[in-house]
């Protein structure tokens, strides 16, 4: 019995001493980066910073990018949270300022001179109520990802109209290759169809009024975007069963020359082979209503610190660091972002980059993403619309009733 | 006999003190926060009566996550049973390699629900995956011999992605899973069976079924309640296969209470929502306990 | 009618390694062969690269490691809580004896989820959140009635003249559960530990509920970051699935005797 105790006994002081050590000189930074390419920019980060800053030790933990959407206000009411986190600028990060989960960091923007460097659209994006709040990292465009091989073997040219784009779609089916890929495991993918399809049909403006709660997802406009949505579907765009297969394994059917086009966001490149990607291009989601202004998605991407950080100095130190100018340019350089910075030199863009940029400049509207758009316990409901729309068109009226409902709970809760 | 009246207490305070806490405790405050409006952030909430449950009963995902539940049992009290009793019948005679043979069948039972869960979504890939390309191949067999088939059909069943295959191919998982635990629950029940019973029976010529049906299977009985009892239990607490496969998807097609409790209580934070959730589980639960407990409670009596 | 039965049992028991045997084909092969000749495929080459590079990149090795720090003492504070509170129960005849054994018996039923809030709340209140004593803490005193009901009936069929005569020598309480009580367990004890390695061992929730670092990550919750990290890399993903079936495997083959003791026990000694 006595070793049993003893066995116990320091089996509790180890962990508590563990514990005890987790908590000084060091900072606890959470990731999603998970896909290879930006882990690895990541850790590279992290060890630069740590070479910068020997006395910091950085306990780095890289969650799956899915995971960690889910668990991530588990680790913000956790004590202690993680010093650090990776997130998305705009409505979903002021969800948790709100809740008083995020570090008020103005000190750090105004001692760095940040608010001269970033952008003003990057400068909103990261604060609430005239503070700041985060660290942007880059961001990005969202466009149909194409085969340009796949295109010229078929004899096809990049639509501007949505009836070209269809005529694409039965050509490339018509010559035995999935027109469009998607992979809708975790739904989002779906979501970049509906932004697309609703600010295209019905304009920016209503898309950001239904996201808002002010539009009802009974009316007709929406109806309108899911009747476009079936005509791509009757013209045989889409693989089928796209929710066996998450987006990365969708993107392999173009790696693998099966599939022609993907609307995705640029972050594809980072799952594309290198010796495929000379073969990747994109074109701007095809208009549908030329009266209509022009919106894309741009999401922005990049790091808030706790409230409640236990290393707040060494986590600003990480902050200061992870806004310069040398981290941003890693981003633009190593994985083709766009970078929010405006003192970095431009010419660094590759072609590609620039024409993304191109693309979004001469859009009258940026939206973010539909789940960063509205509120996100909403946003799951509405993906998973989307995703049965999909699968089971006949069902359409019961679905958006549905979502409607819950719309309307879940607004009148916010009220 | 006599002892001290405080013995007791000294053994029991350590164990009793851990289970109250990390145990009863919880089980009552769950209980408590379905009532409240509680979303796990602010400090604030309210009692809200029984408008989380009222909610919940209004709730599509609720009733097709039930459903999900109610199916699960159906299959597990019905296919790993039969199974499981029919293979601890035939392998509890005589025979040769009935080693290898046992542990075929309980190997599963050792690998973790991740594992698993990781495993079959490979199996069931609908590209990679080693259903579609067995079915590949014996498409194109009966292809060759005339059928009017096309094999490339057998690449894009989607048996996770498909919302009418995604919640019958993880109760399959499942069930590869559970059907060596009632082979080894019903082993060791017959190894309690009376053979001179049924050495009599064979003397006066009853059939191997009427053997089994009136000499065997009753005998069985207490087994047979105690697998009943464990596989229904499991079936409602079925969450880490769930979770690993499909996430509930395709559009909660897959969905079952326990995962919509989590994906409500820590992605949603609606920690009052999804504590009623868990109540109604343990509601649900609560009738197969108490018939668990009543056997219990009969062989003390004995 | 015999010849067909055995046909039929030694199908289905080929079936049923089937997956397992399929699972280490593909763990040997590349995922760019499999992908262009399909699994049915004779390999082109065969190696244990992907198991190097789960191990290594995919950090297998460390959420093993995380996986035994919390089992072990979890198994050791369980047996040697629950052989107290077994004790308790069969040597003493106080109130609440009966209902206590119950309330032992009704816990282990509980649908888990029930506990799920509560319990992530306690281990951040206590500064327990993301530590493997918050994990440790948990398994022990939620396999306490578990381990309790198993104990307490393995224990009563002690004759209790054992006991008594233990006490006519004048020894405390203390000194006749260690010398006569544990003693007598001992066979009990290794059943049970066997059984509740596999299962604190493949616990995933509890993880998902208490721990957030990927450094203290059991190698369940760490497969799930595993596979977020190498996608489409089937092959890779596969091997890590194995890697971590592989502990309990061993103690599996090792001591399946006591691991089918164990399961039986707690079924069938009600």
């Amino acid at each position: 019995m006595r070793r049993i105790t003893i066995s116990i006994l320091s089996t509790l002081l180890v962990a508590l001493l563990a514990w005890g050590a987790a908590q000084s000189g060091m900072l606890r930074y959470n990731s999603y980066m998970s896909d290879p390419a930006p882990r690895e920019l990541d850790e590279r980060i992290v060890e630069l910073f740590m070479e910068r800053y020997p006395d910091v030790r950085v306990e780095h933990s890289t969650i799956a990018h899915e995971d960690f959407k889910q668990a991530i206000r588990t680790y913000l009411v956790a004590s202690p949270p993680p010093d650090v986190l990776t997130w998305f600028a705009g409505e979903r990060m002021r969800f948790f300022t709100r809740a008083g989960l995020i570090a008020d960091i103005t000190d750090v923007w105004t001692d760095n001179d940040w608010t001269e460097a970033y952008s003003a659209g990057a400068q909103a994006m990261s604060s609430d109520e005239g503070d700041y709040y985060f660290i942007p990292q880059s961001y990005y465009w969202w466009a149909v990802y194409y085969r340009t091989d796949i295109y010229e073997e078929v004899g096809l040219s990049v639509p501007e109209t949505w009836d070209h784009f269809l005529d694409n779609c039965r050509a490339l089916d018509a010559a035995g290759y999935i027109p469009v890929t998607i992979g809708t495991r975790f739904r989002w993918p779906a979501g970049g169809w509906f932004d697309y399809l609703n600010m295209r049909v019905n304009g920016p403006e209503f898309h950001i009024r239904l996201l808002d709660g002010l539009e009802s997802y009974e009316s007709e406009e929406v109806r309108n975007t899911f009747a476009h949505w079936q005509e791509a579907m009757d013209a045989g765009c889409f693989i089928d069963n796209p929710s066996a297969y998450n987006w990365q394994e969708a993107a392999d059917f173009m790696s693998q020359r099966e599939a022609g086009m993907y609307l995705m966001g640029q972050f594809i490149m980072d799952v594309v082979p290198e010796d495929q990607q000379q073969y990747f291009d994109f074109f701007r989601f095809p208009i549908i209503d030329a009266t209509l202004p022009i919106g894309e998605d741009a999401p922005t991407d990049g790091w808030f610190l706790s409230a409640n950080a236990a290393n707040m100095e060494n986590a600003k130190l990480f902050a200061e660091f992870l806004g310069s100018r040398e981290v941003a340019e890693m981003w633009a350089r190593d994985l083709g972002r766009l970078v929010l910075r405006s003192d970095i030199d431009r010419s660094i863009y590759t072609d590609t980059q620039r024409k993304g940029a191109e693309l979004l400049q001469s859009a009258d509207y940026i939206a973010q993403f539909y789940d960063r758009d509205t509120p996100e316990e909403l946003a799951g409901r509405g993906m998973d619309a989307f995703v049965e729309f999909m699968a089971n068109p006949d069902a359409l009226d019961r679905i958006l009733a549905d979502l409607q409902r819950e719309a309307e709970r879940v607004f009148a809760a916010r009220e | 006999m006599r002892h001290h009246p405080l013995a007791p207490l000294s053994f029991l305070l350590l164990p009793l003190g851990l289970y109250v806490v990390w145990v009863i405790y919880p089980t009552f405050a769950t209980m408590a926060m379905a009532f409240t409006d509680w979303d796990g952030i602010s400090a604030q909430w309210n009692w809200v009566g029984l408008a989380n449950f009222e909610r919940l009963f209004a709730d599509r995902v609720f009733w097709l996550s039930l459903g999900n539940n109610l199916r699960w049992v159906a299959v597990f009290v019905t296919i790993p049973l039969a199974m499981g009793l029919a293979l601890a019948l035939a392998l509890n005679r005589n025979v040769r390699f009935d080693r290898f043979l046992k542990i075929a069948y309980y190997l599963p039972m050792v690998l973790a629900f991740v594992v698993i869960g990781l495993m079959w979504a490979w199996i069931y890939h609908p590209r990679q995956g080693l259903v579609n390309n067995t079915l590949f191949h014996l498409y194109g067999f009966a292809q060759s011999l005339g059928f009017d088939v096309n094999p490339l059909a057998a690449r894009r069943i989607g048996w996770l992605g498909d919302p009418n295959l995604a919640m019958g191919s993880i109760i399959a998982a499942a069930t590869w899973q559970h059907v060596g635990y009632v082979m080894i629950l019903y082993l060791a029940g017959l190894k309690t069976v009376n053979t001179e019973l049924l050495d009599a029976g064979q003397v006066d010529g009853a059939s191997p079924w009427q053997l089994f049906r009136y000499i065997t299977f009753p005998q069985l009985a207490p087994v047979t309640t105690i697998v009943l009892v464990i596989t229904v239990i499991q079936s409602l607490r079925a969450f880490d296969l769930v979770y690993v496969m499909t996430r509930g998807g395709p559009f909660n097609s897959s969905n079952v209470l326990a995962n919509f409790m989590y994906i409500e209580a820590f992605m949603n934070y609606n920690m009052g929502y999804g504590a009623a959730i868990a109540v109604v589980l343990f509601l649900i639960s609560v009738g197969f306990i108490a018939a668990y407990l009543y056997r219990v409670v009969q062989e003390e009596e004995r | 009618m015999r010849r067909l039965v055995l046909i039929v049992v030694w199908a289905g028991a080929l079936l049923w390694l089937f997956p397992i045997g399929a699972a280490f084909v593909t763990s040997l092969r590349t995922q760019t062969d499999i992908s262009a000749h399909g699994f049915w495929s004779v390999p082109r080459e065969v190696s244990f690269a992907n198991y190097a590079a789960a191990w290594d990149r995919g950090r297998v090795n460390r959420y093993l490691l995380n996986s035994f720090i919390i089992t072990i003492p979890s198994i050791v504070g369980m047996l040697a809580l629950s052989s107290m509170s077994a004790y308790a129960l069969v040597r003493f005849r106080f109130r609440f004896n009966r209902g206590l054994y119950f309330m032992f018996v009704a816990g282990m039923l509980l649908p888990f989820q029930i506990l799920m809030l509560p319990v992530f709340q306690l281990s951040n209140r206590l500064g327990l959140y993301d530590t493997h004593l918050a994990l440790i803490l948990f398994h022990t005193a939620f396999q306490i009635g578990f381990c309790t009901f198993v104990l307490r009936n393995f224990m009563r069929t002690v004759p209790v003249s054992l006991f008594e005569s233990a006490v006519i020598d004048g020894a405390g309480e203390w000194t006749i559960y260690r010398r006569i009580g544990l003693p007598l367990i001992l066979p009990a004890f290794a059943a049970l530990a066997t059984l509740e390695f596999t299962w604190v061992f493949n616990d995933y929730l509890w993880a998902l509920v208490l721990l957030s670092s990927d450094s203290l990550k059991p190698v369940t919750a760490g497969l799930s970051t595993l596979m977020g990290q190498f996608v489409n890399d089937w092959p890779l993903i596969v091997s890590g699935s194995l890697l971590a079936a592989v502990p309990t495997l061993v103690v599996f083959f090792a001591l399946q005797r006591y691991f089918i003791e164990g399961l039986t026990m707690g079924a069938t000694k009600g």
